[in-house]
């Protein structure tokens, strides 16, 4: 550090009495070797530096509610406000000051040295400007040595650091004079690195650009840091400035001696101008600003036709100044005096334009009527006259302006949006066409194929087999059922002739299932045929001795009342059957498997092909206990409950079967075992399917005197 | 290291509005000259490489507005320049008594630069109002080189831009010299310093 490379002098000379700031007062020890003016400012410096260390950054929005406070404040109020801050300040620091040694100058050094201490240390430059910089890298100096990357990366940091810290305890001039140094820094280390020996003098200005624009492009977005800086009036005479603009908006360009004609070129040019100025203030750096600046006396030389001269360009630059009113133009302008590279401001075509840019800045300032050549009452009133009166046609033509540059942007989004559209369009064609040689290949190769495989529809195995099933029973058949069996061939065909869906599997399943209840029931039609909701005469006649032994069904109503019935009919009746509840019990449990006889009957139906002859042999049940261990209970009171449903479907067909069933139910049900004895092998068949299914589990569960009654049923 | 100059100059051209000030530069930047590096951009800011006793200087001509209500505002143009231009046209009396302000405006904004006095418009001996000898004797005065040219026919444009140059790089290198001096002389303090801290122990 420059501070800290001064070595401590026992001997006071002249210089030392003076003011450290070097202002050539002479400085007092009571205020740390400073003369009153820049001792009050450097309190003011560590307010500020205070108030930024309680949080590492300043707070913009903190800022911005200032600036609006400021706003709304007249001057004279700001400025008593301001008094009372520095006074409340001075009593702040206090302890502060006790902390400094009085006497030597060289303490200057310590408190530099201390700022580093004082600032929190977790404070880091962030990665942003590290990747920006790699990004920016890569785009425009990549065939330099990796080295030289680092270096710039490490300076930057370096720089953004120290310009942060230092910022806490310097005034602007300071930090200024710093920033320079560290340019020049820069610039030597560009003429001296071993690297760059070889290096165009224009790739080294580019160079030092890269650099000031990614430290300035970080610290100018800081608030309060280098940009309209805690302890200068930057902010304060923006407002000024911008006012002074608005009141002055009368100036039109006689009062300038500038000629302008009112052509739309002109117009046109002037709104380029004053587009690129009010730019500047977004540029996030000097050289941004100054690119923005330059762009913009350009277009104001052009303004003037060749060849232009000084005398052209200052007056006209001053008017498109006064039309454009920039925002924070004097923070701007300060910024860029301050912390842009020195060397470039002073020399060079940015450096002439922004220097052309301050003095018309500084004219404005200090604009009277004398400079405006003009009557001095007359001025006054202009100045007196509500800034809104002030307009002129240049406003409108400038306003038109705008007004026609935006529907050029409008128009060439629209023509692009147009464009887009096409191109969709286009796109969309070509999918269209593409789908269409698609499907058209798609044909064209299903058709090969099926030219080369061609179909071939085999006779279907499931017909011959249920023909049979039919022939085979129909001799059983009586001549009731055989009534309704044509009407169900005729849904069976039409359902079996597409076998692959599986919901038709589903019927099939049911068809067969069907077409065996009803091999069964044609079994059992001349015996025992079943009974159903339609046999009402015997059934209201049979309930009359049902409801004294059994629990009304209605006090079952989950359960299918069918199915209840059903069991009421049959398992209630006989006498020792004495729990009633048991019986209930068993009825809840067949309904609730009666799914998995489903399946059963699924296997089945897919067994049945390969045995078309015998559909209903035992075999295709036995298997049930391979899929389910509760098959041989559920199948057993699934395939009973089957039974019923079908034979409701069945008896619907058959009303003629009532009377007969009436004759049966009426007759006894203890006569079961009897009954079934006369029946001959068939019902043997039946039965032995029953009893083979029950035999694991049915015995525990099911009371042995409902097997008789089942295989009585079946 | 293949630079293109070895000394940048700013030079500043002022003067009354009107006394050519622009024609100056512009026939300066238009004379072809070898290794001469002309910018196309307005006439107020010209760049121009010339060559001195073997050393490649660039020069930056800036010009200024020179009317009367600018002539406060002027002091930005002044930082970091190394000579000034100042112009009057021997045809306008005014403006060459305005000569003296601008003199002074320099003085004021300006510690040490070198300056050359320059009657411009010397082409027309009928119409000329500001008589040689006066401006000579002025110009001895004031310890200022004069020079009356005429930008319209190329008349002593170039020696007046050669000589402000010369004037410049002179007092330059002289700078640097007594800054080496003043370096050295820092330097013996210091080891002095350091002597007699060591006497001290």
């Amino acid at each position: 550090m420059v501070f800290a490379s001064k070595m401590p002098s026992l001997r006071i000379d002249q210089s030392d009495l003076k003011c450290k700031n070097g202002c050539n007062f002479f400085g007092n020890p009571q205020w740390q070797g400073y003369c009153s003016k820049c001792h009050r400012e450097q309190l003011q410096r560590q307010r500020w530096a205070e108030k930024g260390l309680t949080a590492t950054l300043p707070k913009p929005v903190q800022k911005k509610m200032e600036r609006s406070l400021k706003l709304s404040s007249h001057s004279s109020f700001s400025k008593f406000e301001e008094k009372r801050l520095r006074q409340s300040e001075t009593l702040k620091n206090k302890t502060n000051l006790l902390k400094f040694s009085v006497f030597s100058k060289s303490k200057s050094s310590e408190i530099q040295d201390q700022t580093p201490e004082r600032k929190p240390p977790e404070f880091k430059v962030p990665a942003t400007v590290y990747e920006m910089m790699k990004k920016d890298w890569a785009e425009n100096f990549s065939n330099l040595p990796v080295q030289v990357d680092r270096e710039c990366r490490v300076f930057v940091h370096r720089f953004i650091w120290d310009v942060i810290n230092s910022s806490y305890v310097m005034n602007v001039d300071e930090l200024s004079e710093r920033v320079q140094r560290y340019y020049q820094q820069f610039i030597k280390y560009t003429d001296n690195s071993p690297h760059l020996v070889s290096a165009e003098p224009e790739l080294k200005e580019r160079l030092i650009d890269f650099v000031e624009k990614h430290a300035m492009t970080y610290l100018h977005d800081l608030p309060g840091v280098v940009f309209s800086p805690h302890g200068t009036e930057d902010e304060r005479l923006d407002r000024a400035m911008s006012e002074r603009i608005q009141q002055l908006s009368w100036v039109g360009e006689k009062h300038l001696e500038c000629k302008l004609d009112h052509s739309n070129e002109c117009s046109q040019l002037l709104y380029k101008a004053i587009s690129e100025l009010l730019a500047m203030d977004g540029a996030p750096f000097g050289g941004g600003k100054l690119a923005h600046v330059r762009r913009a006396c350009l277009h104001v030389l052009e303004l003037c036709g060749a060849p232009a001269s000084a005398d052209d360009l200052l007056p006209k630059l001053i008017f498109t100044v006064l039309k454009a009113n920039p925002p924070r133009l004097v923070s701007n302008i300060n910024f860029v005096t301050r912390f842009c590279n020195a060397q470039r401001l002073m020399t060079g075509e940015a450096g002439y334009y922004f220097t052309n840019l301050c003095c018309a800045v500084s004219f404005i300032e200090n604009l009277t009527a004398e400079s405006l050549s003009m009557d001095k009452k007359e001025f006054d009133c202009y100045m007196a006259m509500p800034a809104s009166i002030g307009g002129s046609t240049w406003a409108a033509a400038l306003s038109l302006c705008g007004a026609v540059k935006e529907a050029e942007e409008q128009r060439q989004h629209a023509e692009k949006l147009m464009e887009e559209i096409k191109k969709l369009q286009d796109d969309a064609e070509q999918l269209a066409n593409n789908a269409e040689t698609f499907e058209k290949e798609i044909a064209k190769k299903v058709q090969d194929v099926l030219a080369k495989t061609p179909l071939e529809i085999k006779p279907r195995r499931e017909l011959p087999r249920l023909r049979v099933l039919r022939n085979s029973t129909g001799p059983l058949i009586d001549l009731e059922t055989s009534k309704t069996v044509p009407e169900e061939d005729k849904q069976k065909i039409p359902q079996i002739n597409i076998p692959d869906k599986p919901q038709d599997k589903i019927d099939l399943q049911f068809e067969t299932l069907n077409t065996r209840t009803e091999n069964i029931l044609s079994f059992d039609m001349d015996k025992s045929p079943p009974k159903s909701p339609q046999n009402q005469p015997w059934e209201s006649k049979q309930t009359g001795s049902f409801e004294l032994l059994t629990p009304s069904p209605i006090s079952f109503p989950l359960f299918d009342s069918r199915s209840i019935d059903e069991r009421m009919d049959e398992l209630m009746t006989p006498e020792e059957f004495g729990p009633d509840n048991l019986s209930l019990g068993l009825s809840n449990i067949n309904y609730d498997i009666d799914l998995s006889d489903l399946s059963g009957d699924n296997s089945y139906a897919e067994d049945t092909p390969k045995e078309p002859k015998d559909p209903f042999s035992p075999d295709g049940i036995k298997k049930e206990p391979l899929f389910d261990p509760f098959a041989p209970q559920t199948s057993n009171y699934a395939i009973l409950e089957k039974f019923d449903e079908f034979t409701l479907v069945d008896t619907k067909n058959k009303d003629a079967s009532d009377s007969f069933e009436v004759v049966h139910r009426t007759n006894d049900f203890q006569t079961n075992a009897e009954r079934s004895d006369p029946f001959g092998p068939v019902q043997a068949e039946a039965t032995s399917i029953l009893d083979e299914n029950n035999s694991p589990s049915g015995a525990c569960l099911l009371p042995s005197p409902l097997l008789p009654q089942s295989s009585k049923k079946t | 290291m293949a630079r293109e100059f070895d000394h940048l100059f700013k030079l500043l051209i002022i003067g009354d509005s009107g006394v050519g000030k622009s024609c100056l530069l512009l026939r300066f930047a238009d004379n072809t000259f070898s290794g001469s590096y002309i910018t196309t951009i307005g006439v107020d800011f010209k760049i121009r490489t010339l060559e001195i006793n073997g050393e490649r200087v660039k020069l930056q001509i800036w010009d200024t507005a020179g009317q009367e209500r600018f002539r406060t505002i002027t002091s930005t143009y002044y930082r970091g320049t190394h000579g000034v231009i100042v112009v009057y046209d021997v045809t306008n009396g005014e403006s060459f008594a305005n000569v003296k302000r601008w003199l002074h405006e320099i003085e004021q904004n300006c510690d040490v630069v070198n300056k050359v006095l320059v009657g411009n418009k010397n082409d027309c001996p009928s119409r000329k109002v500001v008589v040689t000898e006066d401006a000579q004797r002025f110009a001895n005065q004031m310890n200022i080189p004069l020079f009356e040219t005429s930008a319209k026919e190329n008349i002593n444009v170039e020696e007046m831009f050669l000589t402000i140059t010369k004037m410049v790089l002179r007092s330059k290198l002289e700078m640097k010299e007594r800054q080496n001096v003043t370096a050295n002389d820092t330097v013996n303090l210091k080891k002095s310093h350091k002597g007699k801290k060591k006497c001290c122990h």
